[in-house]
């Protein structure tokens, strides 16, 4: 895996490329949008991480043109919470996700690993989480190498929080893609569904955390 | 230029002294021309008896009579307002006839063909005069006739107050105008004052000029160059902030991200508490610039009115619940909600701002395995509905008497634990004020840790 960082405070670019380094990914680091753009032609990246307060060409400029030259590549957005925030909140030039400077390296960490998995597991038939790996093409869910029995319900539930790994998934917005087109599903029936993928997936250390009055987050898989 | 004097009163001022002259010219252009012929016509009856008496002197045996029957005379001194008095004097001067008392004409009073008139005193009153000289028998007698001053004064009068009686009225009238007109005038003006009352401090948007009047409208001009050199200014501040906030995250990014990095390393325990210190000082100064930032956002004038828009408070605390997760998972801390929807009319950068410092509030005073619940909704109350945003915590609640106090800025309640700056609930409060919302502190439910509730007037649409 390969990254790109554009960043230009040198200090905290190496800061970044030490951290990502040893999370296992090759790193490359450019100080301007202009470098960056030379970069991702020559080179492929399964991720760039952007500041948005570049001098010279500024982000926003840069990922328009990131985008133009490298569709599918995952974005990460690096900002000062201030008057641009509000612009790269709603994500609307293309970023894929973004952490406001300063940001503690844990959570840096995570969002990177997130957006490529996100990315790869467009591409790929298989999403992997941890132990449990859902084959989409072929419909059959491993745990732990072992083969999981779900439920049609149960398999549509898992998939949403799959997508949304270690992010927040509102029971309505499961509800919405679970169920089927004119259908009335209460929220009750999606905290059965969820209990009983706790009972399959906890074991292997898998958790669903309840947020309450809110709805369910698949945690991040952690080794023990 | 006098100042703080009222229009009205200066005008008043400036309008009385002409309007009396005036009022004076008046009077007299209206008396000399017409109390001259009225005077003369008074003399001429009173040479006119002068004359008739004078033809009733006869000359017998030598001396000097008047021929006048009693009848005669009672016609003679009948007047309506006015006593007369008469004296006939023989050529000697010796007085033949009539009033004794009557002294002889003084020497002021020159005839003119054969005619004197002058002022004079009888018996203690005014009297008017004329000397009337009569030929008898070869010499000259003289005729006295005097008058009372009833039927001249009284003619004065009248005719001074048939000049005064309009201009007075004209007068009165004129005053009465520019009371009433400067107030009608002004109206204007004190709409415009209103307006600008009722302004919120932090709409610097130019006055309309549309209503004002052409004379205010220098004013007001003046007054919307000002505004908008206000609003220039802050908005320069506000250009400033957030490059100075940006300007210093990303250093303070660095300092993080190696600290951790120096924290990863085996390195020896005396060290590593050093370092650890470091790391919760980069963190918290992190934090207090962020703070900073808000605070001054939330400052009137900070925001551009447009900024306002109609918002749910349910959607804020949805798009910003994920934040707070970790945090709360991180610290052992349940982290609930109880969300419906609230529409206000706001800034959503703010109610963001206030919004996490409430929950980080929460986040932090709350012991490992407490609960924390964000809470929007409508709520009827007294005065009608109200959007309410309201955040839980079973943590150690504040103490009544500390709940003003702890609005203001830097203040921490004594004796506290944790690393806050003293700014969130300020930030809060400062939010709340620029959204029209109140803010109360309370117990949670059970009457136990703390619960800190915005109430917003709810937006129509």
């Amino acid at each position: 895996m390969r990254i790109l960082i554009v960043e230009d405070d040198v200090v905290l670019a190496r800061g970044l490329a030490r951290i990502l380094e040893a999370e296992g990914y090759a790193v490359d680091a450019v100080t301007s949008g202009e470098q960056a753009l030379l970069a991702v032609t020559q080179e492929r990246f399964d991720l760039v991480i952007l500041d948005v307060g570049l001098p010279g060409m500024d982000g926003f400029e840069a990922l328009r043109r990131l985008r133009a030259a490298a569709e599918r590549m995952p974005v990460l957005l690096l900002t000062a919470r201030d008057a641009v925030d509000d612009r790269v909140r709603g994500l609307d030039l293309g970023g894929d996700d973004y952490v406001a400077k300063p940001f503690a390296m844990s959570e840096l960490a995570a969002r990177v690993r997130a957006l490529i998995r996100r990315s790869q597991s467009q591409v790929g038939p298989k999403v992997v989480h941890g132990p449990l790996v859902l084959d989409t093409v072929a419909r059959r869910a491993y745990l732990a190498g072992a083969p999981l029995e779900l439920a049609a319900r149960e398999w549509a539930v898992l998939e949403v929080l799959l997508a949304r790994a270690d992010r927040i998934v509102s029971k309505e917005a499961i509800i919405q893609a679970v169920a089927n087109w004119g259908e009335e599903l209460s929220p009750n029936a999606i905290e059965v569904y969820v209990s009983r993928l706790r009972a399959k997936l906890e074991p292997a250390g898998v958790r669903i955390r309840t947020v309450r009055g809110f709805g369910y987050m698949l945690e991040e898989y952690r080794e023990r | 230029m006098t100042s703080g004097r009222s229009v009205r009163v200066q005008l008043l001022r400036l309008l009385l002294p002409p309007i009396t002259a005036l009022m004076a010219a008046g009077a007299m252009i209206a008396y000399y021309p017409s109390i001259e012929p009225a005077r003369a016509a008074y003399d001429q009856a009173l040479i006119d008896v002068g004359v008739a008496l004078g033809e009733r002197i006869r000359f017998d045996n030598a001396a000097y009579e008047l021929d006048l029957p009693g009848a005669a005379e009672r016609v003679l001194r009948t007047d309506r307002y006015d006593q007369i008095y008469f004296r006939v004097l023989a050529p000697d001067g010796k007085a033949i006839a009539g009033d004794p008392g009557l002294a002889p004409p003084p020497a002021r009073a020159v005839p003119k063909e054969g005619v004197a008139a002058y002022d004079d005193l009888y018996q203690g009153n005014e009297v008017r005069v004329v000397a009337v000289l009569v030929p008898c028998e070869g010499k000259v007698c003289t005729v006295q006739v005097a008058e009372t001053t009833v039927k001249r004064k009284r003619l004065v009068r009248d005719i001074v107050l048939s000049s005064l009686v309009p201009t007075l009225l004209i007068a009165i009238a004129t005053l009465i105008i520019v009371w009433f007109g400067v107030k009608r005038g002004l109206a204007p003006l004190d709409r415009l004052s209103e307006q600008i009352k009722e302004r919120s401090p932090r709409d610097l948007r130019p006055i309309e000029v549309g209503l004002v009047p052409a004379e205010a409208k220098p004013m007001v001009g003046a007054l919307n160059d000002l505004l908008g050199q206000v609003a220039d200014a802050n908005s320069n501040q506000q250009r400033f902030l957030a490059n100075a906030a940006h300007q210093l995250r990303t250093p303070l990014a660095g300092l993080q991200a190696h600290t951790e990095l120096a924290l990863a390393l085996p390195v020896p325990d005396a060290c590593r508490a050093e370092l650890e210190q470091v790391h919760l000082a980069t963190v918290r100064t992190a934090r207090l610039a962020n703070q900073l930032l808000a605070l001054a956002r939330a400052e009137p004038g900070g925001t551009q009115e447009a900024g306002l828009e109609v918002l749910d408070l349910r959607r804020i605390v949805e798009g910003v619940a994920d934040e707070w997760v970790h945090r709360a998972l991180a610290r052992d801390i349940d982290l609930g909600f109880d969300l419906a929807e609230a529409r206000v009319r706001g800034n959503e950068f703010l109610l963001r701002e206030a919004l996490a410092n409430l929950v980080h509030n929460a986040l932090e005073y709350t012991p490992a395995g407490g609960h924390v619940t964000v809470r929007t909704g409508i709520r009827p109350r007294a005065d009608g509905a109200q959007a309410v945003l309201e955040v839980d915590d079973d943590g150690p609640g504040i103490p009544p008497d500390q709940r003003a106090q702890v609005l203001q800025r830097f203040y921490r309640v004594p004796g506290t634990a944790g690393v806050g700056s003293g700014l969130g609930l300020a930030i809060v409060a400062e939010i709340a004020g620029s959204h029209g919302a109140s803010l109360e502190i309370g117990e949670a439910a059970g009457g136990r840790g703390c619960r800190v509730t915005l109430i917003f007037p709810v937006a129509s649409a």
